[in-house]
C-alpha cells in the first residue's frame, strides 16, 4: 500500500473511531437524502399544480361566449411559469419571484404569488434542497472532520516522526487531502445521485447536469483543499477550527446574504408604487385618443384617412376604434417595455455587483452557476417575463385587430336594442388563439451561463492548490 | 587483515547558524556501527541542533554530515530512511494501540511486519502483554519509549538517534532502557545519544563527547574493565563537587 493511502487510511480510522464524526457524516447523508426526496416531491407537486392551473385558465379563456373583442382584452388571461425538473435540485429564485401573471390590455402586470410571500419567513433562510445541503452544510461537516488533519500532527508532535518514517511532506498532505476528499465524495454522492435521478426522470439536457456536477465537485474539492491548507499552516487544532469557522461564516453565510443588500443600495431599484406613478404620468403625457385636439392622435387619424383615401372615419373599410386600440396598445407597450428594460438593466447592474462579490465568495459563484444551469436564476425569470409580454402583446393586438376587422365602426358606436348582439364576434376566434407555451432555455445555453461561476470556482481551486503546495514545503520546518 | 567498517554517522567540521547565532561551530564526531556515542553538554550547547542536522531538518553552512553515507541536507528523505529517532517525548498516535502504532509506522517506512513479529518486538522491548492492544491514551513515557524502540528494532535501520531518552524515567525504567539500547547496539546499530544523564552515558556508551559552544570540547573512550572514571567525567562535565 502506498504511503499516501496509508496516511489516508489512518485518517479514516481516526474518523471512524470518533463517534461524533460518524454521526455527523451519517446525519448529513441522511439530510441530503431527505432533501432530495422532499425537493423532488415539492417540484413535481408545484409543476403539476401550475400545469393544472394553466389548463384551467386556458379552458376558462376559451370558454368565453361570443362577445366584443375588447371585452376579451379586459377579460384577460392567466399564465403560469412552468417549473423545470432541475428546480428539484436548485429552485433558485423561484420561491422569491412570482410564478403567475395576469395578461390584459393596456397594462403590463408583474408576476405574482411567489412562495415567500405566502410562507413563513423561515423560507428566506434557505429551503431544504440538495443544493442548500451541499452549499452550506457540507463545508461545515468537512471543517469539523478535517480541521485537525495536519494541525493535530503538529500539535501532538507526531508530524516529525511521521516524516522520519520516510513520509515526505507532499505524501502527508496528499494522504490527508485524499482522506478528506473521500469524505467529501461520500457527502456529495447522494446529491449527485439525486441529480442523476432527476436528469433520467425527465428530458433534461445533459450539459446543465454536467455543469452542476462539475461545479459542486469543484466546490467540495475547494473546501477540502482549504481545510487541509489551514490545518497545515496553523499549529494548533483550536486555531484551525476557529479560522475555518470564520471563513465559512463569511463566505457561506455573510457575503451571500449581504451582497444583494450592497447591490440594492449601490443600484437602487424603483419600487412598484414609484413605477406605477411614473408610468401613469407618462401615459397622461402620451395623449388621449378621445381628445380631438390631441396632436398625436389627430395626426394618426389624418394618416389613417390618407392611407385609405377617405375623408371620414365612418368611410373607412375597417373599424377606426380597433385601429386606435392597435395604436394605443403599441404605444403603451413601448412605454412598458422601456420601464421594464430600465428595471432589468438595474437588476443586471445589481447582479454584476453580486457576481463581482462572488470573486470573494465561491459560494456566491456556485449559487450563480447552480441556478443558471438549473434555469432557476433571475435570467430564467426574465426569460419568462419576456415571453409572457410577447404573448400578451400578440394576444391583445390580435383581439384589437379582430375589433378593427370583425366589428364595424357603426355597430361599435351603436346603442340600439340589437347593437350589443352585432358587436359580438364568435368565440371560435379566441379558441383559435394558441395557448401560451413557455420555451425554457436550451440545455447548452444553461451550461454556457454556468461557465462564469465555474471559472471562479476553478480559479479558487487553483489558488488553494498553489497555497497548499507552498504550505507543504514549509511543513514541519518550525 | 580486517578493516574497520566506515562510520554510520559522520559530522566533520560542521558550522550551522540560526540567523546570527552560530549553534554548531566546527563540530566533528563519528559513530561506528555497533557502538554508542553519548553526546553530553549544557543547555544551548547544540545537542538538539546536531540531531536536527542529522535528520535533515537543519542545514549546515559548511562541513560534512553523512548518515550511512547519505547527506541529509541533500537527500533528507533518503537519509531518514536509514534512521530511527527517539525524541525526548515520544509522540505516537493516541487513537491507535501499541500494535497498531507499530504496524502503521512500519508500513509507512516501507518495512511492514506481521502482528506476530510486532508482538515479539514489543515483548523484547519490555512492553507488558496487556498493553499490546491498548490505545496509547494511558501509556507512561517509558511505555511509549518501548513501543518506539520496538519499531526501531523492527525497522532494522543502521542508525539510532536518541534525544534525552532517560529524562523523566524512574531508575528501573532507565535500567530497562539502557539494556534495550545495548541490545540494539549489539545488533550492529550505530547509536548517537544526546543526554544530560551522565550515569546512563557511563553505563552504555562506548564513547562520550562533551559539547561546548557548538564543538566537541573533549572526547573520552571506554577503555578496560573500569570503562570510564566517573569522578573525572563528572568533574569535567559539571565542575568539581564543592565540599
Amino acid at each position: 500500500m502506498s504511503v499516501v493511502r496509508l496516511i489516508a487510511r489512518d485518517e479514516w480510522r481516526l474518523m471512524v473511531r470518533n463517534r461524533v464524526a460518524v454521526i455527523g457524516l451519517c446525519l448529513t447523508v441522511l439530510l441530503t437524502l431527505v432533501a432530495i426526496a422532499t425537493s423532488w416531491t415539492h417540484q413535481r407537486g408545484v409543476a403539476d399544480l401550475r400545469a393544472r392551473h394553466q389548463a384551467a385558465a386556458s379552458e376558462a379563456f376559451d370558454a368565453q361566449p361570443d362577445r366584443h373583442p375588447h371585452r376579451v382584452v379586459h377579460y384577460g388571461h392567466f399564465i403560469f411559469r412552468p417549473l423545470g425538473p432541475l428546480a428539484a435540485f436548485d429552485p433558485g429564485v423561484d420561491a422569491f419571484t412570482g410564478n403567475s401573471m395576469f395578461l390584459e390590455g393596456h397594462r403590463q402586470n408583474t408576476a405574482n404569488f411567489g412562495d415567500v410571500r405566502q410562507s413563513s419567513l423561515l423560507i428566506r433562510f434557505g429551503q431544504l434542497t440538495p443544493a442548500f445541503v451541499l452549499q452550506v452544510v457540507a463545508p461545515l461537516l468537512l471543517i469539523f472532520l478535517g480541521y485537525g488533519a495536519i494541525a493535530r500532527e503538529t500539535e501532538s508532535g507526531t508530524l516529525r516522526p511521521l516524516m522520519l518514517q520516510g513520509a515526505s511532506r507532499a505524501w502527508i498532505v496528499l494522504g490527508k487531502s485524499m482522506a478528506l476528499g473521500a469524505v467529501a465524495l461520500i457527502v456529495g454522492a447522494p446529491a449527485m445521485a439525486g441529480l442523476a435521478l432527476i436528469a433520467t426522470q425527465s428530458d433534461t439536457s445533459l450539459f446543465p447536469v454536467l455543469a452542476i456536477a462539475i461545479g459542486y465537485a469543484g466546490y467540495l474539492a475547494l473546501w477540502t483543499a482549504a481545510i487541509v491548507l489551514v490545518s497545515a499552516i496553523v499549529h494548533r487544532r483550536r486555531d484551525a477550527l476557529l479560522a475555518l469557522i470564520a471563513i465559512w461564516a463569511v463566505t457561506v453565510v455573510l457575503l451571500p446574504r449581504v451582497a444583494p443588500d450592497i447591490a440594492s443600495v449601490r443600484y437602487p431599484l424603483a419600487n412598484r408604487i414609484q413605477t406605477d406613478v411614473a408610468i401613469a404620468r407618462d401615459l397622461r403625457a402620451m395623449g388621449d385618443s378621445h381628445d380631438p385636439d390631441d396632436r398625436h392622435f389627430a395626426a394618426f387619424k389624418q394618416r389613417t384617412l390618407a392611407r385609405y383615401g377617405v375623408s371620414r372615419i365612418e368611410d373607412l373599410p375597417v373599424n377606426y376604434k380597433g385601429l386606435l386600440a392597435l395604436e394605443g396598445e403599441q404605444m403603451t407597450s413601448a412605454l412598458f417595455d422601456r420601464y421594464s428594460s430600465q428595471s432589468f438593466a438595474t437588476q443586471e447592474q445589481q447582479n454584476a455587483l453580486v457576481r463581482a462579490i462572488g470573486f470573494l465568495s465561491p459560494t456566491i459563484a456556485l449559487r450563480s452557476l447552480s441556478m443558471a444551469a438549473a434555469g432557476t436564476d433571475l435570467a430564467g425569470h426574465r426569460r419568462f417575463l419576456k415571453q409572457a409580454e410577447a404573448y400578451r402583446y400578440s394576444l391583445v393586438q390580435r383581439l384589437n385587430r379582430l375589433q378593427a376587422e370583425g366589428v364595424t365602426y357603426a355597430d361599435d358606436n351603436a346603442d340600439d336594442a340589437g347593437a350589443d348582439r352585432r358587436k359580438r364576434v364568435t368565440a371560435a376566434n379566441w379558441q383559435a388563439i394558441p395557448d401560451f407555451a413557455y420555451r425554457p432555455m436550451a440545455g447548452s445555453d444553461g451550461a454556457i451561463a454556468a461557465l462564469s461561476g465555474l471559472a471562479v470556482i476553478l480559479g479558487w481551486l487553483i489558488a488553494a492548490a498553489l497555497a497548499l503546495a507552498w504550505a507543504t514545503r514549509r511543513l514541519g520546518t518550525r | 587483515m580486517p578493516t574497520n567498517p566506515p562510520p554510520s554517522i559522520v559530522l566533520e567540521d560542521v558550522i550551522l547558524a540560526y540567523g546570527e547565532h552560530r549553534v554548531l561551530d566546527g563540530l566533528s564526531l563519528s559513530v561506528a556501527p555497533g557502538s554508542i556515542y553519548a553526546l553530553l553538554g549544557g543547555n544551548g550547547a547544540g545537542k538538539s541542533t546536531t540531531l536536527s542536522a542529522l535528520l535533515g531538518f537543519a542545514k549546515p553552512e559548511s562541513g560534512t554530515i553523512l548518515v550511512s553515507g547519505i547527506d541529509p541536507a541533500i537527500a533528507p528523505d533518503d537519509a531518514r530512511r536509514q534512521v530511527a529517532y527517539l525524541p525526548e517525548n515520544v509522540a505516537l498516535y493516541e487513537h491507535l494501540s501499541a500494535v497498531e502504532n507499530s504496524d502503521y509506522l512500519l508500513a509507512l517506512s516501507g518495512s511492514p511486519r506481521s502482528r506476530d513479529t510486532i508482538i515479539t518486538a514489543l515483548d523484547a522491548a519490555g512492553l507488558q502483554e496487556r498493553a499490546w492492544d491498548q490505545r496509547l491514551g494511558g501509556f507512561s513515557k517509558g511505555m511509549r519509549q518501548k513501543v518506539a524502540i520496538a519499531v526501531a528494532l523492527l525497522r532494522e535501520v543502521p542508525v539510532l538517534l536518541l534525544d534525552e531518552p532517560t529524562s523523566g524515567l524512574d531508575p528501573r525504567a532507565t535500567g530497562d532502557f539502557n539494556r534495550l539500547a545495548i541490545a540494539v547496539r549489539d545488533r550492529g546499530t550505530a547509536i548517537l545519544m544526546v543526554t544530560h544523564d551522565l550515569l546512563s552515558a557511563i553505563d552504555i556508551a562506548d564513547r562520550i563527547g562533551f559539547l561546548d559552544a557548538g564543538r566537541i570540547a573533549e572526547e573520552v573512550e571506554a577503555a578496560g574493565p573500569d570503562r570510564f572514571d566517573i569522578r573525572a567525567l563528572h568533574a569535567r562535565f559539571a565542575g568539581p563537587v564543592a565540599v
